[in-house]
Order: structure tokens, then C-alpha cells, then sequence
């Protein structure tokens, strides 16, 4: 798996994607800043909505990961290096594995930091709080992660897709329609800060922890499944 | 090494459409041990071919084993077979050396330095082996690719256009080199559109045109099937009427006609025997040759003819 790993990160790691991630990243904590120095500062529940669920976990997290993971896959097939992969004799697991892992390496730092520092302006140097925004958005990453890897292995227009995932079903569909939190990344996220946290984020109506931890398996296992078996049964240009 | 009687690669009525697009149609054809080419015009289906013969691709119909077993999800069988596509799959942030070590990692190759030394020194490479894969021409990116292809000395190597972008120094390398492993009981593919660079190569040919598979065999019977076929020779001389009176009595020729141009275009089964009689004709009959050439001698008619046959 190392080779693939290595190779993956050395591809991954463009300077002009580093960059748009920055910017991504630094937004929530700007914004964060921004807002607790105005004079009508937002309650807990106003900041978790606008703040830490739509803003990075529903848009800042899935953005950044997008750019990173749908060229995983995405750009091997466009320049066709994948059948430099393909046509050795390794399973397909460890192809698409370390691809996953190379993908979260690169994306949650910046996640990671981002919720880091902006729970920490926010909740005033409350550390479970703090720790609660932060983990939450790494398995956000994960997720989003697994998702994205997959969609640059069936679709050549990955970003495109992924965009209108991103506002159409996490932004907009999951704000609206309850039912839908079960299908959303976004809320399992939110549903396992509340879970870690539970003292500080009472009044949002959200994801138990129970189907959040549920969700996030079966999301992150079937979604690696799906892209193996994609591996597998694709026609590699 | 495979018994040089026994099929390495089968082929069995192997399709592949898209759509409503036929790529190759109802193949069926064994590869033994030896360099085998796979010759065709551009779009006649040979590289939808290969993919479907190293796995890469997926069968409509039929199948295609390698060593007895299928070749298509069967990774292991990749510590056997080295390919190299017509595409210049190299990563052009790395090094040639790295290119070549990463691949042999991939490959399980155990003794790494040293396989990776072998097969860069094969490609004549070692030079600029430690130089961007970005600064590289074509043709040294279709070396050290070779190189990659090589590094896990492999018993079969699938080949897509492997001449293509190479100069005519690196072609004579490159020949001696598919030679010189053929000899060692090794099964060589390789694709071509160009005739003359199988001839040079292939033991056996495999005529692909418009998807199916037109003639298979010995070069030299190909060949054959090939100057039997009608050709149309264009010959510019001082006095087309009378050189075309002269040549009606040969038996390889079939018909004359008079350009507009005064040009004199000669139809012929056996050019070979145009090819003697010609000039001595000419001479004979005191008719001074410009210039002869044939009008038909594309690829795509010699493929059509050998369709039709």
C-alpha cells in the first residue's frame, strides 16, 4: 500500500490546491472572529447553525475534501496513469485504500485546524467543546472523503457533481427536510459533536448519537466497498 | 518459460461494442512464445484488443485466458505479464530511476536496486535517469517506460505501439532489444499500424481490420497474399500510347489506361514481374522512364484487399 500512498500524496499535494485550501479553511475561523466582536454576538444554537453546521461542516469540510478527492481517482483516469496501478499484481483494496487515506491525510489538517481554532474563539478556550467541534470534523473528512474518492472513480465530471451534491443535498435539502439527516453527512457530523459534547449543544434539533455512529460505518465501509468494486469492474482507460 | 508449442494467451470469439458500435467482433486467436504483431490501420480495433487482452477492458463477448486462466480481475497474473499502452502514462514529477523503482515496488519485485538497474541499462538509459520525467523527449519516456514494463522480467510483454516517437537510432535499439528477450523464450505483443516495422519484428501476424481478425500467419504469407493482389502503377514516360501498346503483352498485366494528364496507369496482378519487365520493355522499345509509382499502396487498401479476400 506504501507505494500508492506516497504516490498519491505526491499528486495530490499541487500548490494552487494547497492554496484554495488555506483560504477555505481560514474562512470559519475569520468569520467566527468577526462575529463574537460584533455587538449582537450569536447564542450557542445560532452558532452552531450558521457557524459550525452550515458553514464547515456542511460547506468549508465537503469543499475542501471535494478538491482534494475527486482528483484521487479523477485524474488518473483523465491522464490515464491508472492502469500504471491497475496492471500490477495488487488487490484493488490496496489501491483503493491508501488513495482513501492519502485523500484524509491532505483534507483533515486543514479541517481539523480550521474547527480547532474556531470552537476554540467561539466557546472561549472550552476544550470539550472545543475537541467535540474538532473530531466531529475529521469524521466529517472521512466521510466526505469516502464519498468523493468514489465519484472521481464513476463520474469524469467529479467537481461538477460533488458541487450540487454539496449545495443542493447537504445544504439545502438537509436543512429542510428532517428525514433526510439520516442520509447527510453534514448532520453525522453535527450528530457526534452533540454526542461528544452534549453540555453545550442542547437546543439544536439533531442526529442521536447512536444512528450518528451507526451512519458514519456504514457510510465510510459501503462507500470504500462501492469504490473497490468500481476498481474492479470499470474499463480502465 | 511457456513450451513453444503451447498457446500463452487464447483469444476465443472475443466482442467488444459500445453502444451501438461494434470495436472488435467475434475474434478468435491463440499467441505462443515469440514476437507476435498485432498489424492494422488506425481504428481498426487492435488496441480495444489488447485492453481486453491484459485485463484492462471488459469482454462483451467471449473471453480471453492468459496462461490457462482468465485474465480480466486476476491481479496475480500481472507478476507474469508486462504492458506498456500507447499512452505516455508517466508521472512527470518524478525522476526516471524513481518511475522505474516505484513500478518494480508495485510489481513485488525483491531485489529492487538491482532489477531497477537491469532494466534501466536495457532501455540505454541510465544517463538520464535521475533527470525529470518532464524534460524527457518522447521517445526516452517511451523508453524508460519499457524500462518499467521490464522491471519485474516478465514471461509476456503486451505492447501498444511501443515504436511510436522514437528515432531511427532508438528503433534499431528498441528492435534488438524485443530480439534479443523473444530469444530468451519469451511471448512479445506488439501492435503497429505500420507494415514494415512488424515485418522487421513478428514471427506471426495478426491482420485486425475493421474489428475482425482478416488474415493470421507468417509474415511471409501474408506477403504473398499481398502481391497477388491488383495493383494500379502510375508511369510517367515520353511515349505513354506506345509503352502502353508494349506492356498489354505482359501476363501480370490486366489492363492500360491513358491519363488526361498523358501519364500511363497500368493495372497489375503480379507487380513483382511489372517490376522486372518493366524497364526492359521500355529499353526495348527505346521509351524513356520518368517515373513510376503505384496509386494504391496505403495501408487501408491493403487491408480492404486482404478483407475481400
Amino acid at each position: 500500500m506504501g507505494p500508492v500512498y506516497r504516490l498519491t500524496l505526491r499528486q495530490l499535494a499541487g500548490r494552487w490546491r494547497l492554496s484554495i485550501m488555506t483560504v477555505l479553511a481560514a474562512l470559519p475561523v475569520i468569520v467566527a472572529v468577526v462575529m463574537l466582536r460584533s455587538d449582537t454576538a450569536p447564542s450557542v444554537m445560532q452558532f452552531e447553525q450558521s457557524i459550525l453546521s452550515a458553514m464547515l461542516a456542511g460547506s468549508i469540510a465537503p469543499l475542501v475534501v471535494l478538491a482534494i478527492a475527486a482528483a484521487a481517482f479523477g485524474n488518473e483516469v483523465e491522464d490515464r496513469t491508472l492502469a500504471n496501478l491497475t496492471l500490477t499484481p495488487i488487490s484493488r483494496w490496496k489501491i483503493a485504500v491508501p488513495k482513501l487515506l492519502a485523500t484524509i491525510t491532505i483534507a483533515a489538517p486543514f479541517i481539523a485546524v480550521s474547527a480547532f481554532f474556531t470552537s476554540y474563539v467561539a466557546f472561549v478556550g472550552d476544550i470539550r467543546a472545543t475537541l467535540a467541534v474538532t473530531v466531529s470534523a475529521i469524521v466529517g473528512v472521512v466521510l466526505y472523503a469516502s464519498a468523493f474518492v468514489w465519484l472521481g472513480l464513476v463520474s469524469t465530471q467529479a467537481i461538477g457533481v460533488g458541487l450540487l451534491y454539496i449545495v443542493l443535498w447537504e445544504g439545502f435539502f438537509s436543512g429542510f427536510v428532517s428525514g433526510v439527516r439520516l442520509l447527510s453527512i453534514r448532520h453525522y457530523a453535527i450528530g457526534l459533536m452533540h454526542g461528544i459534547d452534549p453540555r453545550r449543544f442542547v437546543d439544536v434539533p439533531h442526529l442521536t448519537l447512536t444512528p450518528a455512529i451507526v451512519m458514519t460505518v456504514l457510510v465510510a465501509g459501503g462507500v470504500l466497498l462501492m469504490s473497490i468494486r468500481r476498481l474492479r469492474r470499470m474499463d480502465v482507460p | 518459460m511457456t513450451p513453444l508449442n503451447e498457446a500463452v494467451i487464447r483469444v476465443d470469439g472475443v466482442s467488444r461494442w459500445y453502444g451501438n458500435v461494434v470495436a472488435v467482433s467475434e475474434v478468435t486467436f491463440d499467441i505462443m512464445p515469440g514476437i507476435t504483431g498485432l498489424l492494422g490501420p488506425n481504428g481498426a480495433g487492435k488496441t480495444t484488443l489488447l485492453r481486453m487482452m491484459t485485463g484492462l477492458a471488459a469482454t462483451s463477448r467471449g473471453s480471453v485466458t492468459v496462461f490457462g486462466e482468465p485474465v480480466r480481475d486476476n491481479p496475480s497474473l500481472y507478476r507474469r505479464i508486462g504492458v506498456m499502452s500507447e499512452h505516455e502514462t508517466v508521472y512527470e514529477f518524478m525522476n526516471g530511476r524513481d518511475f522505474v523503482r516505484m513500478m518494480a515496488r508495485l510489481k513485488g519485485v525483491s531485489d529492487l536496486e538491482t532489477a531497477v538497474d537491469r532494466a534501466i541499462a536495457l532501455v540505454d538509459l541510465a544517463d538520464a535517469q535521475d533527470r525529470a520525467m518532464e524534460t524527457y523527449s518522447r521517445g526516452m519516456r517511451q523508453r524508460m517506460r519499457l524500462a518499467a514494463t521490464l522491471v519485474h522480467d516478465p514471461e509476456i510483454l503486451i505492447l501498444d505501439e511501443p515504436l511510436n516517437g522514437a528515432d531511427p537510432r532508438q528503433r534499431v535499439h528498441f528492435k534488438r532489444l524485443l530480439q534479443q528477450l523473444a530469444s530468451g523464450g519469451r511471448t512479445i505483443v506488439l501492435s503497429s499500424h505500420i507494415l514494415e516495422e512488424v515485418e522487421q519484428l513478428a514471427d506471426t501476424v495478426l491482420l485486425i481490420v475493421n474489428g475482425k481478425l482478416a488474415a493470421a500467419g507468417g509474415f511471409r504469407a501474408i506477403r504473398a497474399a499481398l502481391n497477388k493482389r491488383p495493383y494500379h502503377v502510375r508511369v510517367l514516360c515520353d511515349s505513354p500510347r506506345r509503352l502502353a501498346a508494349a506492356v498489354l503483352g505482359l501476363e501480370s498485366v490486366d489492363a492500360v489506361h491513358v491519363d488526361p494528364d498523358g501519364a500511363l496507369v497500368v493495372l497489375s496482378r503480379n507487380v513483382l514481374d511489372l517490376q522486372i519487365e518493366l524497364p526492359k520493355l521500355a529499353q526495348l522499345s527505346e521509351i524513356r522512364l520518368r517515373r513510376i509509382e503505384p496509386l494504391d499502396d496505403s495501408l487501408e487498401s491493403v487491408f480492404g484487399y486482404l478483407v475481400e479476400q
